[in-house]
């Protein structure tokens, strides 16, 4: 279990009264959650209750219906889009299908990033970031590979590597070890603990994986009918006798 | 034609008309993507040019060996040359090469972009700061868009030389005497049209390629659905450019 103390309690982000609905299916209603700094959420819901819809909002990929989303004190719905891109700086996001690009060698998938140009990064500090986000990731020899050669487990390390170039404040995991064996599952949380020891990252992670779930939450939310049903350390809400809550202990 | 069936014709209709809307506002918004438009030129040009000119040189065999027997009972052999140049350059090669196109072009990108959109590619590419919009759509629309005209001179050249060889399997006729009797009839009246439907057609194929890929839904089952009938609209959309460019043609008296 990740028992890391949570010093600093600066809230990263801030989430209040966010609604989103798909026609009549209300996915988020009235759900609030603060992320702290330092700290590892984990997001624990059944399929389609709204987990990847709400870190979608919170990175500006969707709009909420109402509510407020706020990270480091920016309210991400009212942003405009050249604010949306500098937030995205500070915000890392691993997809939950890795969502590396085909068409291109590992080496631009990690440079993609760095194309923004009020980054202004010299062609020798594009090499260094690579170099050191394929290190942390302990995969430098794949650097001029095609994602179609790499494992499931090398492409979820490649797609952390390209979400970690940047060097985020905080790393939005959707269902990060889906798909892969327990083994490579349980190497995925254990490098995503690292990171954030190396990066003092915060993050918010959405999974069904309960050994993932135990590695790397400090807290856990629950989100069940939209709403956050409970908030707590894995310990507290494994001894609930809450029946919504037990069935995803038992 | 069902109420249902019309609502979502009419539908997609809207849905193409905003997404061509969206092109222009961001086609010329820096910042531009010439290194992509480039690639995807060069992509375009690659995976089509042997296709395009074979099928040309084909085009313009057939043709004249086709026209020679009834040129013949009119007397008028030497008419051939001409008469085929001009229907190979104002009609057959700009259609065959864009149906050509359609099918190789659209659908490749109708199933690029939508396998990009089901694998979330396209929502990676928006949270690494890159317009998708502008980096996927916008270039490969204006790479249609300069690729066709230019497959289309290539093809039509070719053809004429399947058309030469079709005149020569009749009777003898020299290079020299073949130029000649083409570009007597063959005028700039004839290409100019030509080139400027084969720019439209070059829209139509990458903005319905682009539509349909980037819309699609419903995972691997839509990206193939979105490859399909991204070559099925982009066809039918040929043909009426075609049918209006006769007409706008024919109104300005460009024959």
């Amino acid at each position: 279990m990740n028992t890391q103390t949570i010093s600093n309690s600066q809230q990263v982000i801030q989430i209040n009264g966010l609604k989103k609905s798909f026609g009549d299916n209300h996915v988020l209603n009235d759900f609030n959650v603060d992320l702290l700094q330092g700290e590892n959420i984990v997001v624990l819901g059944k399929s389609g209750s709204g987990k990847s819809v709400l870190i979608k909002c919170i990175i500006g990929l969707m709009q909420p219906d109402s509510g407020s989303i706020q990270v480091f004190g920016e309210e991400v719905p009212k942003l405009s889009h050249d604010s949306l891109d500098k937030m995205r700086i500070n915000v890392g996001f691993l997809f939950q299908s890795n969502a590396l690009y085909d068409s291109m060698t590992v080496r631009e998938n990690l440079e993609f990033s760095l194309r923004r140009h009020w980054l202004k990064t010299s062609k020798e500090n594009v090499n260094d970031l690579v170099m050191e986000a394929l290190n942390n990731v302990g995969l430098p020899e794949t650097i001029d590979m095609m994602p179609e050669e790499l494992s499931g487990g090398m492409r979820k390390r490649i797609a952390l590597a390209r979400t970690l170039i940047l060097k985020p404040k905080i790393i939005l995991y959707d269902e990060p070890t889906t798909g892969l064996d327990p083994i490579t599952g349980r190497e995925i949380c254990n490098l995503m603990l690292e990171i954030q020891k190396k990066y003092n990252t915060s993050s918010i992670i959405i999974s069904h994986d309960m050994n993932c779930v135990k590695i790397t939450a400090n807290r856990i939310v629950m989100l069940i009918d939209g709403r956050c049903y409970a908030n707590g350390t894995y310990e507290e809400l494994s001894k609930s006798n809450d029946q919504k809550i037990k069935q995803f202990f038992d | 034609m069902k109420p249902k069936a019309l609502n979502k014709l009419l539908s997609e209709a809207g849905d193409i008309t905003r997404f061509t809307g969206k092109f222009f506002k961001e086609a010329f918004k820096p910042r531009y993507e010439f290194a992509e438009l480039i690639r995807q030129c060069f992509y375009i040009g690659n995976k089509t040019l042997s296709l395009v000119g074979i099928t040309g040189f084909i085009m313009g065999l057939v043709i004249t060996i086709q026209s020679y027997p009834s040129m013949q009972a009119f007397g008028a052999e030497s008419w051939l040359p001409s008469v085929v140049s001009v229907s190979l350059v104002r009609e057959i090669i700009p259609v065959i090469t864009a149906l050509i196109c359609a099918g190789k072009i659209g659908s490749g990108i109708g199933a690029e972009l939508g396998s990009m959109k089901v694998t979330e590619q396209i929502d990676a590419m928006e949270v690494a700061g890159t317009n998708p919009f502008k980096y996927l759509v916008v270039t490969r629309v204006f790479a249609t868009m300069l690729m066709l005209p230019l497959l289309v001179i290539l093809s039509d050249t070719i053809a004429l030389y399947g058309a030469f060889l079709g005149v020569n399997m009749k009777q003898v006729v020299s290079f020299h005497l073949f130029t000649n009797q083409i570009f007597e009839k063959l005028s700039f009246g004839d290409v100019l049209p030509s080139i400027i439907k084969s720019v439209f057609f070059g829209f139509a194929i990458g903005i319905i390629g682009c539509f349909k890929g980037y819309t699609t839904k419903n995972g691997t089952k839509g990206v193939g659905r979105a490859a399909n009938s991204a070559v099925v609209v982009a066809t039918f959309v040929v043909f009426i450019i075609d049918l209006m460019a006769a007409q706008i043609a024919d109104i300005f008296s460009i024959t």
